[in-house]
Parts: C-alpha cells; structure tokens; sequence
C-alpha cells in the first residue's frame, strides 16, 4: 500500500507543479472556441455550390416574367398541370435538356437552370413564353432552344417546358 | 508560442481551401454548361448519348482513346479555354470513370489539350468504334 501512496503523491504533486490553476479552463476555452470556428472555415463552401437548389423565390411560375424563364422557349408546364419544376400527369421528362444561366432578382444571384422538356403528350398550347436570353443559333446545338429536347424519351413529341435550378453559376 | 505558428498555418491552409472551392465549383459550372445538357449531371446519358459513367476511363487505354476525348466535338469545339476544358476532362475522370480506370491516370494539361483540339474528328461514331475496339482487341491479346 506504502507504494500506491507513494506514487500517487508524486503524481499529484507533480501535476499540481507543472500545471496552472486555471489550465483546464484555458484549455477548455481553447478547444470550444476552436471546435465553434471549424464550420466557418471555408471547405465547408466546397459542396454549397453544388446543394444550392433552393435559391430565394419571389414571382409567379405560372407567368412568363418568372426569373427562372429568361431563356425558355415553349409552353410552361406551370400551366399545364406540372410546376415549374414537374411533368404534368401522362408525360415524361426528358433527361437530355438546354442549360442556361438566369439571374434571381430576390437574391442577386446567377443560377444554373435546366430547362428540360417534358414529353409524350401532344403541345400544351398553354403559357407560350418566348424569352430566349442566351438562346445561339442551330450551329451551336448544345446552346440553342430551337431544336426538339425531346430526346432520351419514349416519345419525342413535345409537351410543355420546366426550368430548374441545378446549380449556382459561377461568376468570372 | 505555438498560437504564433499556428495562426499563419491556419491562414494559409484556409487560403488555399478557399482557392480549390472556387477552382471546383468553376469546373462544375463549366460542365453544367457545356456537358451537362446532353450527358446528364452524373454523366449517365440518355438516348443516343453514350454513358460516361463508370466507362469513360477505358479510352485512357490507348493514346488514341486518351486523344478522343479531346478531339470530340463536344470537347474541341467547345467554347471553353484549354484550361479550363483540361479541368473539365479531368474532373470528368476523377467524377465519373469509377473502375474504369484502370491505368494510373495522368491529368490532361491546357498544352496537351490546345494541340489535340486542333484536329476535332468528324465521323465521330465510325471512329468511336474503331478505338473502342483496337482497346478490346489488345485487352484480348493480354
């Protein structure tokens, strides 16, 4: 037993020695401070670009002057029976679509938008909106909205467009 | 002392966080707009157009698989700079080739890739296949 008593003493008062009185409060302060910065750090930004699909909203899906439509060229599906973000009931979404940039006025912002067809059902004929900001001709097909989208579906007979927000587009 | 030392650590480490963010979500936005359209955001494609996904790193198996990608219309007459178009081709590897990549993958560089643009193919699917098929003979002949 001498022996325990022994070197717990030792221990004890070595660290009462070497450490200060309010060491662990420092520490402690330290590590809390620290842990709390850690999220402010900027890698958390790295995956924001990507997951930033809820832009702020402001302005009617259903008409033509919505900031998400600057581009479009064809029937909204707002009106339609869709959203701006769904195919009405009967049709099917074309996975090949025409990607622009538009900017939300509510937020300041420039955002990615895939305007992809939705397909299967004969035209809308709902809500023509022609806006066609960004829109080249026919000789740059990957950017122009005068072509069918329609493509990657079982039928490629054109119903109405949506205009989704994928990303935030990054500004030069 | 050792606060002093950290802080410029931290500083600099935060830095350069910041910079590759920035480098990232420029090469996602350049793929958004210039890829994206036709071969979907996870490089799946749909219809005529080819799946990238989980494939793409088989034309790193031969020099003219690892020149195609470039020499695509898709690629070559892009709007994009030859930077910024190497970081896409890369990115596209590192995001989508998955275990098609079998060889260890050297990055394309803006030079490499400004040179091979300079001759975009035309019979785009003929010479597809061709490639496709010297790879699979010589995977064959292993």
């Amino acid at each position: 037993m001498n022996f325990f008593d022994k070197v717990f003493e030792q221990r004890s008062r070595q660290l009462a020695q070497r450490s200060s009185r309010r060491g662990l409060l420092k520490g402690l302060g330290a590590l809390l401070v620290g842990g709390a910065s850690i999220p402010l750090l900027p890698v958390a930004r790295a995956s924001a670009g990507e997951g930033a699909g809820r832009p702020m909203e402001e302005g009617d899906p259903s008409s033509c002057d919505y900031w998400r439509y600057c581009a479009i060229d064809g029937f909204l599906c707002d009106c339609c029976g869709g959203s701006a973000n769904t195919c009405p009931p009967g049709t099917e979404m074309s996975p090949v679509t025409w990607i622009g940039t538009c900017h939300n006025p509510a937020d300041g912002r420039n955002y990615v938008i895939s305007y992809n067809d939705c397909c299967g059902k004969s035209s809308c004929g709902a809500c023509l909106c022609m806006r066609d900001e960004g829109d080249r001709p026919v000789y740059r097909p990957d950017k122009t909205n005068d072509i069918n989208w329609c493509l990657g579906t079982a039928s490629v007979t054109y119903h109405c467009s949506t205009a989704i927000v994928v990303g935030v587009a990054f500004d030069d | 002392m050792r606060p002093r030392i950290l802080l410029p650590v931290v500083l600099l480490w935060s830095a350069a966080a910041l910079a590759a963010a920035d480098e990232s979500g420029r090469v996602v936005f350049d793929y958004q707009m210039n890829c994206q359209g036709c071969h979907t955001p996870d490089g799946a494609g749909a219809g005529s157009v080819p799946a990238m996904k989980g494939h793409v790193g088989v034309f790193l198996q031969s020099q003219e698989g690892r020149e195609f990608l470039v020499r695509v219309p898709g690629s070559a007459t892009s709007a994009l700079s030859d930077e910024r178009l190497a970081a896409v081709l890369n990115w596209i590897m590192y995001e989508f080739a998955g275990d098609s990549l079998q060889t260890p993958f050297t990055p394309y560089s803006a030079a490499e890739v400004g040179s091979l643009r300079k001759s975009p193919l035309n019979e785009v699917d003929d010479y597809r296949e061709q490639v496709l098929r010297a790879i699979a003979g010589a995977d064959a002949r292993e």
